[in-house]
């Protein structure tokens, strides 16, 4: 079986909600019947077909080619499969998703990940603000799940968050971590002003000292954390793609925080490299 | 009986193992221990949940509320005492007993959990610095108390034979013995003429009792030690019959070394049963 290609006939004029394409929604369904799915294009309702060619017949593995930023909710409340995005991909990637995987070989707008709660998203190039945040309104950012971005990312990385592990290997800007009620964030390059400003519990990484830490966090000074050797080495035994840390220790300078909420979350700036 | 499997890991081997030689001190029987445990195998640092040396302690009782019982408390006790130790599940299953869910408290509000490639680990703060736990650990079905018997001219005899053996027994994956140095020196019989009592001495095998009880001993016979063994599953324990009674059996009569046997308690000990002549065919 090969897998089930959308390929955009022309780049799109206004957004393109293309939440129904997810491998659940498609399966059993013909090559007919798939192009006349409805998806909304602007204000309008229209029929995929006029947008997309379909080809392909494993609705379990998706691809999206000629992708740009026009198309948002790629991958919503997806619990299986996987997505594959050649292109850019617009704001709500991976909105609400329970499982499979989504991969971008490009660039993403806002709100990658908001309230996933489990699965993977793979970032080849940046991500705009919120990454794994919750919407306005939201208890909660994502509650659990994986999010590697290669590039970088936005501001507000995290925000409520609830668990799951967001890693960015670039760089991070503003309030990275911000009011994150628990969870992971890994930046591994250089990270913005305040970041865990408003955080309760969970862990910010960072790879190098943020521009501005807020006086709400508390040193507790240079420690050995046995955690990021274990962290480290389940993340490299997802798959090899996430053995990212091979050259940094368990040491780290652990700041507890933020006070201004009840002090129990950490940022953890690591130290030495082996 | 229930078993499950817990790695211990620590900055160093030697420190692994001092936990995971606490944790199944006085774990030689159910009858009165609770659990019956022992050290399975030693784990390369490419092995273990965090990259460190450790060691793979398996743990097996009469039921999971036991079982339940005694990891909480042994790993308490044993493992995070033990400087910079951390424990982890070593078994899959779906059926799990608490671990790091009950230890958590003892970090009396600065504990914290994080979820880790589907599973839940807790941070408990510590004096040495953090005592990384499991939430749970898996449990699964497995058989205790295969045994054999070895006979023999004398104890230093059998010793010598019995060491060999559960040298080849350890080499076994999924079974442990859990007697001290994996031998028995006083193997029991179900029940007692004392109401109290749930085992008692095996008169039938005791040398200086020959002449005065229904013997199972031959006049040569001075000495009787049993090897015990607890295994994940039949074909393991089978297994581990197989290599210990050849082991014990390459003594032979020359080195004193006169009968190998076992004890089936009258079909009273449990539902399996290992046929020693079977196993070597």
């Amino acid at each position: 079986m090969s897998a089930l290609t959308f390929t955009l006939k022309n780049q799109p004029e206004f957004t393109l909600n293309v939440a129904s394409l997810i491998p659940e929604n498609l399966a059993g369904k013909t090559l007919a019947k798939i192009k006349s799915l409805a998806v909304i294009y602007g204000n309008e309702t229209v029929k995929l077909g006029t947008l997309f060619t379909v080809k392909g017949t494993d609705p379990s593995q998706i691809f999206i080619e000629k992708s740009t930023q026009k198309l948002i909710n790629i991958g919503q409340g997806m619990t299986e499969g996987s997505i594959t995005i050649k292109g850019d991909a617009g704001d709500y990637l991976g909105q609400g998703m329970k499982g499979g995987t989504l991969t971008v070989s490009g660039n993403v707008g806002c709100w990658a990940g908001n309230a996933m709660s489990g699965g993977r998203i793979n970032i080849i190039g940046n991500a705009g603000d919120y990454v794994g945040a919750g919407l306005p309104g939201d208890s909660f950012g994502m509650t659990n799940g994986l999010i590697n971005i290669k590039g970088n990312a936005g501001d507000r990385v995290g925000d409520r968050m609830r668990r799951g592990i967001i890693i960015i290997q670039g760089k991070a800007g503003n309030y990275c971590g911000s009011r994150l009620h628990a969870g992971t964030i890994i930046v591994l390059d250089k990270v913005g002003k305040l970041p865990g400003e408003g955080m309760r519990r969970g862990s910010i990484i960072l790879a190098k000292k943020p521009e501005l830490l807020s006086a709400t966090f508390k040193s507790c000074g240079n420690l050995k954390m046995q955690f990021l050797r274990l962290l480290f080495t389940q993340l490299a035994s997802i798959d090899k793609e996430l053995a990212l840390f091979s050259k940094y220790g368990p040491e780290a300078h652990r700041f507890s925080g933020d006070l201004a909420r009840n002090g129990k979350g950490e940022i953890l700036i690591l130290q030495h490299y082996k | 009986m229930k078993a499950t499997r817990i790695i211990i890991t620590a900055m160093t081997l030697k420190w692994a193992y001092r936990a995971a030689n606490a944790i199944r001190g006085f774990a030689s029987s159910v009858i009165a221990c609770g659990i019956e445990a022992d050290i399975e195998r030693e784990l390369k640092p490419s092995e273990t949940p965090d990259g460190r040396p450790g060691i793979s302690v398996m743990i097996f009782a009469m039921s999971i509320k036991d079982l339940e019982k005694h990891v909480a408390t042994r790993v308490g006790q044993s493992v995070m005492t033990t400087a910079t130790t951390a424990c982890y599940s070593g078994l899959e299953s779906d059926k799990k007993v608490s671990m790091g869910k009950s230890l958590r408290f003892f970090g009396d509000g600065y504990q914290i959990s994080k979820v880790i490639n589907g599973k839940r680990f807790w941070r408990i703060p510590v004096m040495h610095g953090e005592f990384i736990c499991e939430e749970t650990t898996g449990v699964t079905k497995a058989i205790g108390g295969g045994n054999f018997l070895v006979l023999a001219k004398t104890a230093r005899h059998g010793l010598a034979a019995c060491e060999k053996a559960v040298d080849e027994i350890q080499k076994v994956p999924g079974v442990i013995t859990a007697f001290p140095g994996g031998v028995v020196g006083s193997g029991s019989k179900v029940g007692s003429k004392y109401k109290f009592l749930t085992a008692s001495t095996n008169e039938a095998y005791c040398p200086t009792l020959k002449g005065q009880v229904k013997s199972e001993l031959s006049d040569e016979i001075g000495s009787v030690l049993e090897i015990v063994i607890d295994g994940l599953d039949e074909a393991s324990i089978n297994e581990a019959m197989r290599v210990g009674i050849q082991a014990a059996c390459s003594f032979g009569p020359a080195k004193g070394i006169c009968r190998i046997s076992a004890g089936n308690y009258g079909g009273n000990l449990g539902p399996h049963l290992f046929h020693l002549r079977k196993l070597l065919k």
